[in-house]
């Protein structure tokens, strides 16, 4: 441990961006701890969060950190169970961006409950009944399935086998290897699940007209595939650029861009008919009358979702489905980019816009009800800023120090 | 690929394959019909629990001899808000958590009239359904409570309960309602921080008075705060399932109405609506 922080500070040394990007993670990371520490300290007082409110910004980093790991999941599918033999290839780099979403959402959730010290109580306590518990079940057997599909390439890894003295990682990381197939089908069920499950949080509850709708957990999977995809590809080519050598095929890169590049068509379609579907065609009176209050008194109205839509999913469509946009570097990290605005925003979106429109549950017609207000505190904005910071550190340490591309003899420099 | 697919099973092969699964259903059912597999069977569906463990469960989980509902009349209701404040004293609730809520409302000409609303204790509680870890559930006598020991702090009941009847410990606990003793001594423990809490009937009285051989609803020591303080009689409690209790038969003479009901939830708590309310 003290040779490889020796090394890294090496390198650090040397390497004057290197340097100034991990004094800035540190930063993140000491706004995150100390904020972190606030919140234990005093509770969730010290958070915007109200009774009308009592979900925000940590649900939001939750939500967006579990969509755009779900590349991890519909990569791997391609790769293992269809087959598609050249996606192993970037399979690794999408496991592991899995793996960061999913342990940063955990964070993020850890922060959340009230009682941090009760996080295990689901796998105990059972309500089979509860979406949620369904999401908790489903969201630690899918982070044991990463922690074994990333272990291969830790194992692999030169910390392991040279500094570690581990040699027969490579021989060990291989016997996992063959699991894989049965691995990956594993983890598909499960994110089929909870992907979606995390949708029908919403989607379930009747009391909220603006949430209540069959849609909602469609949307969610679709969306996490396509930003997940997205993500992924543009966490890649950064990569590619950072070393200056090309690591996947130009094939295999079209074709994940393709692939990513449908289901971001396929979730605005499915979207386009969602909106159609409930504020179009229908007009259920609870609906329209919440729909008509997002619209006059909030920022959370139809015409927000078009940012929301165009920037965040539209125009990474266009990038990654047009052959002489994708064949750019930075305008894959862009749609990289963009898809993480548009999952966060959306995910922002759903989760306030039901809560901030009053429940009028009185059989009288005063106007009882506010619409609610929220922004979160500088608490909220710490954790949040800290969880990113971690990360970005895990990012940056995995590109570094694991064998996330296999080195094929396929790969053509281009 | 193509000779893969091309072999069909040949006709014995298929013939066997439908009579083993025929085979297996007749030797499953011709099992099922042993006395001793039978009483298994049985008693593997009926969850049997032996006597100790089906007393400690009735315990915890109510007599299903009785179903406790409250009638509020918003008739006779004058809005002096007694109520909220017995609660808040009784179960040591502070303002900003009121688990009894109060509402000056006006009916659709315009008349104004005293909105008061407990925890509707829904038969189908969308906040019971949610809990990832059953910390609140509805028992057999249909009173909704928390296990304050098993929550951990999700709120996911705040945001599904239709009637906002649910609040969050956001910070520890240092100092009373402020509602005591003028309105009532504190009957229960403050709930610690971090977890969910909600009207529970005064459920410490209603177990309490059971045991004494008393009846909620009727002698005051079992009877919910805000019942007995109300000073026109606009709340009624008891047990809806027994036809000659009070509730019972006003609900049978007066008309009714719950709140929300097109959601499914069906509530213990009627209301009688004032005149020129469209219900």
């Amino acid at each position: 441990m003290t040779t490889m922080i020796t090394t890294f500070r090496r390198q650090a040394e040397t390497h004057p961006f290197l340097a100034g990007w991990l004094a800035f993670i540190g930063v993140l990371l000491g706004i995150g701890v100390i904020s972190g520490a606030y919140v234990f300290w005093y509770g969730l007082e010290v958070t915007n969060l109200t009774n009308n409110v009592p979900w925000g910004l940590w649900i939001t980093v939750d939500l967006s950190a579990i969509a755009l790991g779900a590349g991890a999941f519909s990569l791997s599918t391609i790769a293992y169970i269809l087959q598609v033999k050249e996606f192993e290839k970037i399979a690794r780099i999408a496991v592991f961006v899995g793996f960061v979403g999913y342990t940063s959402a955990m964070l993020a959730l850890l922060m959340d409950i009230g009682r941090p010290d009760r996080f295990w109580h689901p796998i105990v306590f059972w309500n089979i009944h509860s979406v949620l518990w369904e999401i908790t079940m489903c969201v630690i057997f899918y982070s044991t399935v990463l922690v074994f599909e990333l272990a291969p390439s830790v194992l692999e890894s030169k910390i392991v086998t040279e500094r570690l003295g581990f040699k027969r990682g490579p021989a060990l990381a291989h016997l996992m290897h063959r699991f894989t197939p049965f691995v990956s089908i594993v983890g598909l069920g499960l994110s089929l699940l909870h992907q979606s499950s995390l949708g029908a949080t919403y989607g379930v509850l009747v009391a909220r007209p603006i949430w209540f709708k069959p849609s909602l957990p469609v949307m969610f999977i679709l969306s996490a595939v396509a930003a997940g995809g997205t993500v992924t590809l543009a966490v890649t080519i950064f990569y590619e650029n950072m070393v200056h050598a090309r690591q996947i095929a130009r094939r295999l890169r079209n074709q994940v861009a393709m692939f990513a590049g449908l289901m971001t068509l396929a979730y605005l379609y499915l979207k386009l008919w969602d909106f159609l579907a409930t504020s179009y065609y229908s007009h259920l009176p609870s609906r329209v009358a919440d729909q008509n209050l997002l619209e006059s008194v909030t920022p959370y109205g139809v015409s927000f979702w078009w940012i929301e839509i165009i920037v965040g999913a539209l125009v990474p469509a266009i990038i990654l489905l047009s052959p002489r946009l994708r064949r750019q570097d930075s305008l894959i990290i862009l749609a990289g980019l963009l898809a993480i605005v548009g999952v966060v925003a959306n995910r922002w979106n759903i989760t306030l816009s039901g809560l901030i429109v009053p429940m009028d549950w009185s059989p009288g017609t005063a106007e009882l009800f506010p619409v609610q207000k929220y922004s979160p505190a500088l608490s909220e904005w710490g954790v949040a800023i800290g969880v990113v910071g971690y990360a970005l550190l895990m990012v940056t340490l995995g590109l570094r120090y694991l064998p996330l591309f296999p080195k094929g003899d396929h790969v053509e420099h281009h | 690929m193509a000779d893969e697919n091309e072999k069909f099973l040949s006709r014995r092969e298929f013939i066997g394959a439908i009579m083993a699964a025929g085979g297996s259903v007749a030797v499953a059912l011709a099992l099922s019909q042993i006395a001793p597999l039978e009483d298994l069977i049985r008693d593997e569906l009926a969850l049997e629990l032996p006597e100790i463990e089906r007393e400690k469960e009735s315990r915890k989980h109510g007599d299903s001899k009785h179903r406790w509902g409250m009638l509020i009349d918003l008739r006779k209701c004058i809005g002096c808000q007694y109520c909220v404040y017995a609660c808040q004293a009784v179960n040591d609730v502070p303002d900003a958590m009121r688990w009894n809520v109060y509402k000056p409302e006006t009916t659709a000409n315009g008349d104004p009239f005293h909105m008061t609303r407990p925890c509707l204790h829904c038969q189908d509680a969308p906040c019971v359904s949610v809990c990832p870890v059953g910390a609140t559930f509805v028992r057999d006598d249909g009173l909704v409570v928390m296990d304050y020991d098993k929550c951990i702090g999700c709120r996911y009941c705040q945001v599904a309960c239709p009637y906002g009847a649910r609040s969050f410990n956001w910070e520890k606990r240092s100092e009373s309602s402020g509602y005591q003793p003028e309105w009532g001594n504190a009957e229960v423990e403050w709930r610690p921080r971090g977890v969910a809490e909600k009207c529970t009937f005064c459920i410490h009285r209603i177990d309490r008075g059971l045991a004494q051989g008393l009846t909620p609803g009727v002698d005051r020591p079992a009877t919910p705060a805000c019942v007995n303080i109300c000073p026109v009689e606009a709340r009624l409690f008891g047990d809806l399932k027994n036809p000659e209790s009070r509730i019972a038969k006003a609900i049978r003479e007066l008309p009714t109405f719950r709140l929300r009901e097109e959601l499914g939830t069906e509530p213990n708590v009627y209301y009688v609506p004032v005149e020129g309310m469209a219900v």
